[in-house]
C-alpha cells in the first residue's frame, strides 16, 4: 500500500481533508482505550458504532430519524415562507415596518428553548408543539435578512428596470426578489442550524420518538454508547442537510 | 439579419402595456432599415433644479433652455458638479424639475419609461439574467412573448457584436463589453431618446476608443436621438452634431457649438482642423468658467471671514 506522498500544496490539503475524520476517530479510539479517562463514561467509536448498529436493526433509528427530520422541514418550510412573506413586506411597505419591526425585535432575542414550557402548556406534547417551535426560531432570522435583502437591492438595478419600462407591479418578481436573493440564502442557511437547535430542546422537552429524544432515553439507562451515537447522527443529518442546501443555492444563484 | 426571425413578423404583437407605434415593426425583428424617426425632439424650457432641505438649498441648475432636433446626437461637456447628469435624469423621468419644463414630443416627462433608454457609467446589468435575458427585458416587460423577445435580443447582441456571448452571465464580461450589452438593451427597446451617462468613463483608453466608434456605427444605423454626458471634451466632439458646454454652481449652458464635421467618422478625425479649433474653443470657455468660479469661490469665503 502507497502512503499520500502529496507532491503540491493542493494534494497536501487534499490529503489532509481526506484524513480529517479517520484521523478524528482514531484519536478518539485512541484516548478512551490509554486510560487517561473513565472508558465508561467517554466510550471509544467502536463501541458507539456497536450501539448505533443496535439501534439500527433492534431499535427504530429510521423512526427516529424520520420524525426529527419531518419535524425540522415542516416547522422550517412553514418560519421561512411566512419570513420571507412578512420580510418582503416590511421592507416595501414602511407603515407595516414602523408597526412590526419595534415588537419583531423584542421577540427575536427570545430564546426558543425558553419557549418551551410554555408552548407544551399551549399545544400539548404532538408534534404542533415543535413545528411551532421551529418556526419561531427560523421565522425571525428569515425575516431580517429578507427584510434588508430587499432594501439594499442596489438603486442604480432599479433606476436601469424603470428605464427599461419596468410597470411597478412586475418590480417585485423582476428585481427586488432575485436582488435580495443572496442576502435571503444567507438568512435561510443560518435559520437552518437554528432549526436543529430548536428541534432538540422540543425533542427532549417531551416526544414520543426523534434522535434527541433517543438520547434522552439512552441518558435515563445509561447508555453512552447509544447516547454519543445519537450526537453522530444528529450531527451527520445537519451536515448533511447543510451540503444539499449549499449545493442548491449554489445552483440556484450560479449567476454569482 | 433578420431572416431567422422572419415568422416572428406574422405573430400578432401581444397587448402592450407601454403603447408604441414601433413595437409592431420591432416584433418584425427588422432592425436598422427604420430610418429617421420623426420623433425623439426634446424640448428643456427655463429648466432650474434645486437640491437641499429649505434652508439648505443649492441651485444645481440655473434656467437652462435647449431644443434637441429628433435624431440628433447632442454631447453635454462640464467639470463634475455642473449638473449635466442631472439633467439627463430629468429626461429619463428619475427626478422632477423645480421649475421650468421637461418634454418629450411635446409631452411633458413626469416618470421614467421605455421610450428613453438609459446607459450608466456604473455596470447596470441584471446579474442574475444571462446577457440575451438583459437584453430581452425591455421587449418583455412591453408585452412580448418570450420567445419574440429573445429574437430581438439575440439581434441585437449581432448588432453589437456580442452574439456569442447571449448565454453568459454578466460577471464573466469584461467592462467595455457589459457596456456594449447594456446599449444593446436600451436600443431593442426602439427608444425616442438614448440617454448616455459617461458610459465609458470607466473603461481604459483602447476600449473607450473602439466603443466611440462602435456606438456610432449603430446610432447610424438606428438614427435615434443621443444625449451623450462626459467630461471629455474629444470624446463629445468626436460622435456630437452638437455640443453644450456647462458651467458648475449653478449649473449652466455656456457655449452652444455645432459639430459640422464629416461623416462618417473614425478616430483620426481628432487631427482635423477643424476639429481642433472646436476643442479650442470649448477649452477656452471651461478655462474661463473655472477661472470666474474659483473667484466667486474665493469673495465668499472673504465675505465670510469678514
Amino acid at each position: 500500500m502507497v502512503a499520500f506522498v502529496p507532491t503540491t500544496r493542493a494534494g497536501l490539503y487534499r490529503s489532509l481533508r481526506i484524513i480529517s475524520i479517520p484521523l478524528f476517530f482514531a484519536i478518539w479510539e485512541l484516548v478512551s482505550h490509554s486510560g487517561i479517562v473513565n472508558e465508561f463514561l467517554f466510550p471509544p467509536p467502536s463501541v458507539v458504532a456497536e450501539a448505533l448498529f443496535e439501534w439500527a436493526v433492534h431499535g427504530h433509528l429510521l423512526l427516529d430519524v424520520g420524525m426529527s427530520i419531518s419535524r425540522v422541514v415542516v416547522g422550517y418550510i412553514l418560519g421561512a415562507t411566512l419570513g420571507v412573506a412578512i420580510g418582503i413586506a416590511t421592507a416595501r411597505y414602511p407603515a407595516l415596518s414602523s408597526l412590526l419591526t419595534p415588537i419583531f425585535q423584542v421577540l427575536r432575542p427570545i430564546p426558543p428553548i425558553a419557549l418551551v414550557p410554555i408552548v407544551i402548556l399551549w399545544l400539548g406534547l404532538n408534534e404542533s408543539g415543535k413545528y411551532f417551535l421551529i418556526l419561531w426560531a427560523v421565522f425571525f432570522t428569515v425575516w431580517i435578512a429578507t427584510h434588508f435583502g430587499v432594501q439594499r437591492v442596489d438603486p442604480l438595478l432599479i433606476r436601469a428596470a424603470q428605464a427599461l419600462g419596468t410597470p411597478e407591479h412586475r418590480m417585485l418578481r423582476e428585481m427586488l426578489l432575485p436582488g435580495a436573493l443572496p442576502y435571503v440564502f444567507v438568512g435561510l442557511r443560518t435559520s437552518l442550524s437554528v432549526a436543529f437547535y430548536t428541534l432538540v430542546a422540543a425533542e427532549l422537552a417531551g416526544a414520543f420518538a426523534g434522535v434527541a429524544y433517543r438520547i434522552d432515553i439512552a441518558h435515563e439507562n445509561l447508555r453512552i454508547g447509544l447516547m454519543m451515537a445519537g450526537l453522530v447522527v444528529l450531527g451527520l443529518i445537519s451536515a448533511g442537510l447543510d451540503l444539499a442546501f449549499e449545493g442548491w443555492a449554489r445552483h440556484v444563484m450560479r449567476w454569482r | 439579419m433578420g431572416a431567422a426571425c422572419d415568422a416572428v413578423a406574422l405573430m400578432p404583437a401581444p397587448p402592450v402595456t407601454v403603447p408604441r407605434a414601433t413595437l409592431a415593426a420591432d416584433a418584425s425583428c427588422r432592425v436598422g432599415y427604420d430610418l429617421a424617426p420623426a420623433r425623439g425632439a426634446i424640448e428643456i424650457n427655463n429648466l432650474s433644479i434645486i437640491f437641499g432641505q429649505p434652508g439648505k438649498e443649492f441651485l444645481a441648475i440655473d434656467r437652462v433652455s435647449f431644443a434637441i432636433k429628433p435624431g440628433e446626437f447632442i454631447c453635454i461637456v462640464g467639470p463634475s458638479g455642473c449638473g449635466k447628469s442631472t439633467i439627463l435624469n430629468m429626461v429619463a423621468g428619475f427626478e422632477r424639475p423645480t421649475e421650468g419644463s421637461v418634454t418629450l414630443d411635446g409631452v411633458a416627462i413626469t416618470k421614467p419609461g421605455a421610450d428613453r433608454g438609459m446607459v450608466f457609467q456604473q455596470p447596470s446589468l441584471f446579474p442574475w439574467k444571462t446577457v440575451r435575458a438583459n437584453v430581452a427585458y425591455g421587449p418583455r416587460m412591453a408585452g412580448l412573448l418570450d420567445r419574440d423577445a429573445y429574437c430581438l435580443a439575440d439581434q441585437y447582441l449581432e448588432m453589437v457584436g456580442l452574439a456569442q456571448f447571449a448565454g453568459n452571465y454578466p460577471k464573466t464580461l469584461s467592462g467595455g463589453m457589459q457596456q456594449r450589452v447594456a446599449i444593446a438593451r436600451a436600443l431593442v427597446n426602439r427608444p425616442s431618446v438614448l440617454l448616455m451617462d459617461e458610459p465609458f468613463g470607466a473603461l481604459d483608453a483602447q476600449t473607450r476608443a473602439m466603443m466611440q466608434e462602435t456606438l456610432l456605427r449603430i446610432w447610424a444605423d438606428n438614427k435615434t436621438t443621443v444625449i451623450f454626458v462626459t467630461h471629455d471634451i474629444d470624446e463629445a466632439i468626436f460622435p456630437g452634431d452638437r455640443i453644450l458646454v456647462m458651467s458648475a454652481s449653478p449649473g449652466r449652458v455656456v457655449l452652444d457649438i455645432p459639430v459640422t464635421l464629416r461623416r462618417p467618422r473614425s478616430t483620426d478625425i481628432s487631427l482635423d482642423r477643424l476639429f481642433l479649433s472646436i476643442k479650442k474653443r470649448c477649452l477656452e470657455i471651461i478655462r474661463r468658467e473655472i477661472l470666474s468660479a474659483f473667484e466667486r469661490q474665493a469673495q465668499a469665503s472673504e465675505s465670510n471671514h469678514s
